[in-house]
């Protein structure tokens, strides 16, 4: 019996590592994808985890501060293909919805917003039709 | 025991282990949707620790930090309203010898860090390389030079015309060094690295107001009232460590000067078109920053203070 447990035991750390392997998603790699689809002229600002944890997570938000006069560019990549299954939401602060990149039924690599108010927005990412639930996105801003 | 009755206790033991990992997996998880959205206390702290710890959740702690605006952005309008570029408005890369304790440390990477991103903009190698090793110092030294690319950061800055690449690279090591002490739960550096980067470019943009006396300027001082407003929050998560109080007294104080700086704004809607294949939104949306000569003029004054106080420590 003792030696049944100790076998057990031992097996528990690799059943734990299995599982979590299952879990994961390279959020970094898709990130260093997106920033090759910003275009030229934006520069680099934040990079977004995008990792719906095999769809039990359904939203994940994110706050920012946009400045006025300034363009702000958007760009998504992920597991099931560039922005496929991926939605990105644009709110303001009153959470009402400014732009995203599923326009018509349709999705879009990402989004462009050209900003003239400075405050406080929230991009929140939810998923459609996903396999993969993984992805990560960039933004990028020009004035 | 027999080998039918072990292998049949094992193979239990499996079973109940894997659903008990996998029940402990979605109670984390299904956690999370809101953990972003909501302010969420943490769990029932015991008395003697309550007083210590943070009453916001790590998620949300983290999303603001993740919301304060990147200093680059400060520094394009500086270089956009065609401000010549003065190594002597930085602070001394020589004086990185003088920070020694994690507190001093990770508040003047955020000031070199900024200082950096400003010397790369304007293409100034010689200083990038001088910043550069400043932040490496003090990143090896706060234990986290192994997340800066030094090496590829050098050669860029080696030749002249590599500024876009520069930028982004700078850009995305300082993101990871944020990430990475946020994983290694030492959020209290993060937190100081960005208000030393904060200070430094508004500092920055004081003093180049200074002499332009720039509407852009103005409305870019005036609008930091919302990022210190997200400072304040953070850094008063903190506020037991040793040297924050007096951080804080000075960031409120500011703070002060900032509660008659108004931001009025004019709601339209948005209007939104593709163009070749590329979702183009306008914000009709204005916003008007209300912000006289007095204020600008104190708020100037108190920066400079407390940048000072920043750099000498």
């Amino acid at each position: 019996m003792r030696n049944a447990l100790t076998k057990t035991a031992a097996l528990l750390p690799f059943l734990f590592f299995s599982i979590g392997v299952f879990a994961q998603c390279d959020a970094e790699g898709y990130s260093q994808k997106a920033l090759k689809a910003l275009q030229q002229g934006y520069t680099f600002v934040k990079s977004y985890k995008v990792d719906g944890k095999n769809g039990v997570r359904k939203n994940i938000e994110y706050t920012c501060v946009f400045s006025k006069d300034t363009n702000y560019m958007l760009r998504i990549e992920g597991k099931d293909g560039g922005a496929k299954g991926i939605v990105a939401t644009l709110l303001d602060n009153q959470r009402q919805e400014l732009t995203t990149n599923n326009l018509n039924g349709k999705s879009y690599p990402g989004w462009t917003y050209r900003c003239r108010s400075t405050g406080i927005y929230y991009i929140l990412f939810s998923f459609k039709e996903s396999e993969s639930y993984c992805g990560a996105a960039v933004l990028g801003f020009k004035r | 025991m027999d080998a039918t009755l072990t292998t049949r206790l094992v193979f239990i033991m499996k079973r109940l282990y894997l659903s008990f990992s996998l029940v402990l997996m979605l109670a984390c998880g299904a956690n999370t949707p809101e953990s972003n959205t909501q302010q969420v206390v943490k769990n029932a702290p015991d008395a003697a620790s309550q007083a210590a710890l943070p009453q916001i959740s790590d998620d949300l702690v983290a999303n603001i930090m993740q919301s304060i605006p990147s200093p680059i952005e400060t520094s394009f309008l500086i270089k956009g309203i065609g401000a010549p570029y003065n190594v002597s408005n930085l602070n001394d890369h020589n004086l990185v010898t003088n920070y020694n304790t994690n507190y001093s440390q990770a508040l003047n990477l955020g000031v070199y860090s900024t200082d950096l991103g400003f010397a790369n903009l304007y293409d100034k190698n010689q200083d990038v390389l001088n910043y550069l090793n400043a932040v490496k110092k003090l990143a090896d030294n706060l234990g986290i030079g192994q997340y800066f690319d030094y090496k590829t950061i050098k050669e860029l800055a080696s030749s002249s015309g590599n500024v876009e690449q520069l930028l982004q690279l700078t850009q995305q090591n300082l993101e990871k060094i944020h990430n990475h002490l946020n994983e290694q739960k030492r959020e209290s550096l993060t937190i100081l690295i960005l208000t030393g980067g904060w200070v430094e470019a508004l500092y920055l943009t004081t003093l180049v107001n200074q002499k332009a006396n720039n509407k852009e300027l103005r409305d870019r001082i005036g609008e930091q009232k919302i990022a210190l407003e997200q400072i304040l929050t953070i850094l008063d998560v903190y506020k037991t460590k040793p040297n924050f109080a007096t951080l804080i007294a000075d960031l409120k104080e500011l703070n002060k000067i900032y509660s008659k700086v108004q931001i009025k704004t004019t709601v339209g809607k948005p209007t939104q078109k593709v163009v070749n294949g590329e979702i183009i939104t306008e914000d009709n949306t204005v916003s008007t920053i209300i912000i006289d000569d007095a204020d600008v003029q104190a708020i100037t004054s108190m920066v400079k203070s407390i940048r000072n106080k920043i750099i000498k420590s």
